[in-house]
């Protein structure tokens, strides 16, 4: 069992046993475990059955948060489909996996963050948005330490990437202020923007973890060439 | 505006790299893709003749001005170089041949418009085997000791290991390492690049594969204008939900019904137009008891492909199939029906990287001077090649693939095999130039699949079509990176010219802008003919003046030679071709800008 493994496995368990719980955001409270939550969290889910792997997503996320200035005008970018916060992920055998922060009622990538906060912005340089909600981040005050990227990746989706330029954590979904790209242009209806299951099936997964549950659903079988 | 102007220039004899500048008027004239390879052909092949398994062919990797861009549809790199397929009736050099376009899906052109390049030209020969690897400006020529030898499944699983979601790549099989002739290029789940050759091209170059990443996307002349279309073309796709349902649901596997229906399936090596047993492997027994996903090559929203899987003894294979081409000529033209035994088939030619349609075409082939006793077991090695065997066909494939005894003649086509054989057999011998024909069988609409055929440039193929409008239209949609599948969209106020405009600058009327298709057909034209294919070579075997079906639609319909004459001719007449040799008249040249080719 990997160490990621482990550590989601305690944290359902957590919930298990703790039976439900209140995080504390700033000012937000709400209720996570055995309840729904309320309302308060929303997210990116994936429908895997209907993604095809076009990877529309990617490059509208892309154009939306890289515009450009065209004759004093802001204009959304071009899109290279790199620079989405949503990746999609292809894996032989076929399948292509979406993968976009889970926004975690928990956090990991927040608590990890070492940066004091200030005591005036209660933030840290990754921070939940009180307004959207989302995950957001402060470059201003970021050391490039990589605890985000690292928590994410050990727990959860591991959406966080740091820019091998300005070592700042990136991949991070801000759900475009409540209208999100991806969403209104996947051609396939494969997204929706919903509140955050943390029970769901794929909730807080790898593209890898959920590769092979895919693997087994359509495939069932180890595949063999030339067999 | 809206390309680099830079081709990646690479050298695997010398070891050289460079970035070679395109002129405007190249770009302007020639677009990408299929033609500005062509043109790149042309300028680089100084005289005719030369052996195409040389290092001196130069192998192009053509995205076009819409790759990179997520225009729908728009995923499509043609791979041009000298075919290692074709010849003509009276050899003018040891090694006439044709040019070859293949063409692919998937994402392996826009990564190479994202790292800043126009297109790749590949020349010379490695001294033992290496791929190329590519980060925007950095690029390394890399051992692949380690590689050779790995079918394109596993091969793509090591790269996906190695270097992860970032990088796009293309890559040959055992099939273009052992220079099987028809060999195909593949890229992220076996779509391929599969006619003309193109692989074994790459084999003689050792080269195993192209692995790219890019960061870039070239600015656009008018950016606004663009955004623009781009909405327009998304809300054209997405409210033409018929439209798009019909490719999702089934994508080209649902003409395997239609076209048996109507008798223009390639059956029993094209003896006939109807497989009785097409219910068996069409789109609705597939959907229920193979396919399981369906999944899209870049920004694309149709979606055709289809991941298929079965069970029990031929099961265990995950592959996109079977659709039109792959399920007609590996089931139909062979009487193969066995859904289950036809995937793996399928998967089996990708896995080596062998052209699915002329494999299809050789076994058929095979088959029928077999049943003819034309050929015995011994011709065969023992393999009792059978209409309907699927063990025996799979066995075939492997000696194709591997070039082993019976298989180092079958890896040559059906013209090679006719010759060999003899006793008339060139009759049934499916080809054009050498080039095997597509699943698209001949006698139901005898003058548009004869003209399709007949005048195609890299010899038979289905995608040249019989109107010259409409050739010339498929040479702008291969020369921009689109798909032709998603072609109708593109129309009045999203058209491809108002995009091209959006993106370079360039502003064409309709007729400037026809033209540079008809420019890239006639410049392909005239390479041929300079290798010396004249009016002699655009025909058809001789089955299609002789064998009417014996049943379905079309059963006793047969065209003669005289109207195979007249429909050429008119067809040349329409072009400004001359009618004796057809070479392009000169006035012709003159008008499209390719005086340079007398
Ligand atoms: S746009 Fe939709 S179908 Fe395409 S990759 Fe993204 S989620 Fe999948
Ligand atoms: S998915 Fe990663 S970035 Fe998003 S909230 Fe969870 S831990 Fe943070």
């Amino acid at each position: 069992m990997t160490h990621k493994e482990t550590s989601r496995r305690d944290f359902l368990k957590k919930l298990a046993i703790g039976g439900g719980g209140v995080v504390i955001l700033g000012k937000y409270h709400f209720l996570f475990g055995n309840e729904p939550t309320n309302g308060l969290l929303k997210a990116i889910v994936v429908d895997f059955d209907k993604c095809t792997g076009c990877r529309t997503c990617e490059t509208v996320c892309s154009a939306f948060h890289h515009p450009v200035q065209i004759d004093g005008e802001q204009l959304n970018g071009l899109g290279n489909p790199k620079l989405g916060n949503i990746q999609v992920y292809h894996f032989n055998p076929d399948v292509d996996i979406p993968s976009v922060c889970a926004n975690c009622p928990d956090t990991p990538c927040v608590n990890a963050c070492p940066v004091t906060a200030d005591p005036k912005a209660i933030r840290k340089s990754i921070y939940r948005d009180q307004l959207t909600q989302a995950i957001r981040t402060n470059h201003d005050v970021c050391i490039s330490c990589g605890s985000c990227a690292d928590a994410c990746n050990t727990e959860r989706t591991g959406v966080i990437k740091m820019n091998p330029k300005t070592n700042h954590p990136e991949h991070i979904c801000d759900q475009c202020g409540g209208d999100p790209q991806c969403v209104k242009y996947c051609p396939f209806g494969a997204l929706s923007f919903k509140d955050v299951d943390i029970k769901g099936a794929y909730f807080g997964l790898s593209p890898q973890e959920i590769a092979e549950k895919l693997f087994e659903r359509y495939y069932e079988a180890e595949e063999v060439i030339n067999g | 505006m809206g390309q680099y102007g830079i081709l990646l220039d690479i050298n695997l004899t010398t070891k050289e790299i460079k970035k070679t500048p395109v002129s405007k008027s190249d770009l302007k004239n020639f677009l990408g893709g299929r033609g500005l390879g062509m043109k790149i052909l042309w300028d680089r092949i100084k005289k005719p003749g030369l052996n195409p398994m040389s290092p001196e062919n130069p192998l192009c990797f053509m995205p076009g001005p819409f790759s990179g861009l997520p225009i729908p549809s728009s995923s499509r790199t043609t791979v041009v170089t000298k075919s290692p397929r074709t010849s003509p009736e009276n050899k003018k050099y040891e090694h006439s041949s044709t040019v070859s376009y293949a063409n692919m899906g998937g994402f392996f052109g826009p990564e190479v418009k994202f790292a800043g390049y126009d297109g790749i030209v590949v020349l010379g020969k490695a001294s033992s085997p290496v791929y190329i690897l590519i980060e925007d400006d950095k690029v390394e020529i890399k051992s692949a000791l380690s590689y050779w030898g790995m079918g394109t499944d596993s091969f793509d699983k090591a790269l996906i290991e190695k270097y992860g979601k970032e990088y796009q790549s293309c890559y040959i099989g055992q099939g273009g390492e052992n220079l099987v002739p028809y060999a195909s290029i593949l890229n992220t789940a076996a779509r391929a690049a599969g006619r003309g050759g193109v692989g074994a091209v790459m084999g003689s170059k050792n080269l195993k594969a192209i692995v790219v990443k890019g960061t870039k996307q070239p600015q656009l002349a008018k950016h606004k204008m663009y955004l623009e279309l781009l909405e327009k073309a998304r809300t054209a796709f997405r409210e033409d939900i018929e439209g798009v349902e019909y490719w999702r649901s089934g994508g080209t596997a649902h003409a395997l019904q239609n076209s048996s229906n109507n008798g223009t399936m390639a059956v029993r090596n094209y003896r006939e137009g109807t497989f009785k047993e097409v219910e068996m492997i069409n789109t609705k027994s597939a959907r229920t008891q193979i396919w399981k996903r369906d999944f899209a090559c870049f920004s694309c929203q149709l979606a055709c492909k289809k991941s298929g899987f079965a069970k029990g003894a031929y099961g265990g294979v995950v592959h996109d199939g079977p659709e039109y081409e792959t399920g007609t000529m590996l089931g139909a033209n062979l009487l193969i029906s066995d859904l289950a035994g036809l995937n793996k088939m399928i998967a089996i030619c990708d896995d080596y990287g062998i052209d699915i349609i002329t494999t299809g075409g050789v076994l058929g082939f095979l088959m029928e001077a077999r049943e003819k006793g034309m050929i015995d077991l011994t011709f065969l090695d023992g393999i009792d090649l059978t209409w309907g065997n699927v063990d025996a066909s799979i066995e075939m494939i492997h000696k194709i693939a591997r070039r082993q005894g019976i298989g180092k003649i079958a890896s040559l086509g059906v013209k090679a095999l006719a010759q060999k054989i003899g006793k008339g057999s060139e009759e049934f011998a499916i080809h054009v130039k050498g080039h095997e024909l597509a699943a698209w069988n001949v006698n139901v609409n005898a003058e548009r699949m004869m003209i399709t055929y007949a005048t195609a440039n890299r010899g038979a193929c289905h995608l040249n079509s019989s109107s010259f409008s409409r050739q010339n239209n498929s040479a702008i949609q291969d020369s921009l990176g689109a798909c032709s599948f998603a072609g109708g969209w593109y129309k009045n106020d999203i058209s491809y010219r108002k995009f091209i405009e959006a993106i370079t600058g360039e502003e064409h009327t309709d007729e400037e802008f026809n033209q540079i298709g008809e420019r890239v057909f006639n410049l392909e034209k005239m390479f041929n003919y300079r290798e010396g294919f004249t009016r002699a070579d655009d025909k058809l075997p001789e089955r299609f003046f002789k064998d009417a079906h014996t049943y379905g639609k079309g059963k006793d319909v047969l065209a003669s030679h005289a109207d195979f004459d007249k429909w050429i001719e008119k067809y040349y007449t329409e072009r400004g071709w001359d009618l004796q040799t057809s070479m392009p008249k000169s006035e012709k040249l003159a008008q499209l800008g390719l005086e340079f080719t007398l």
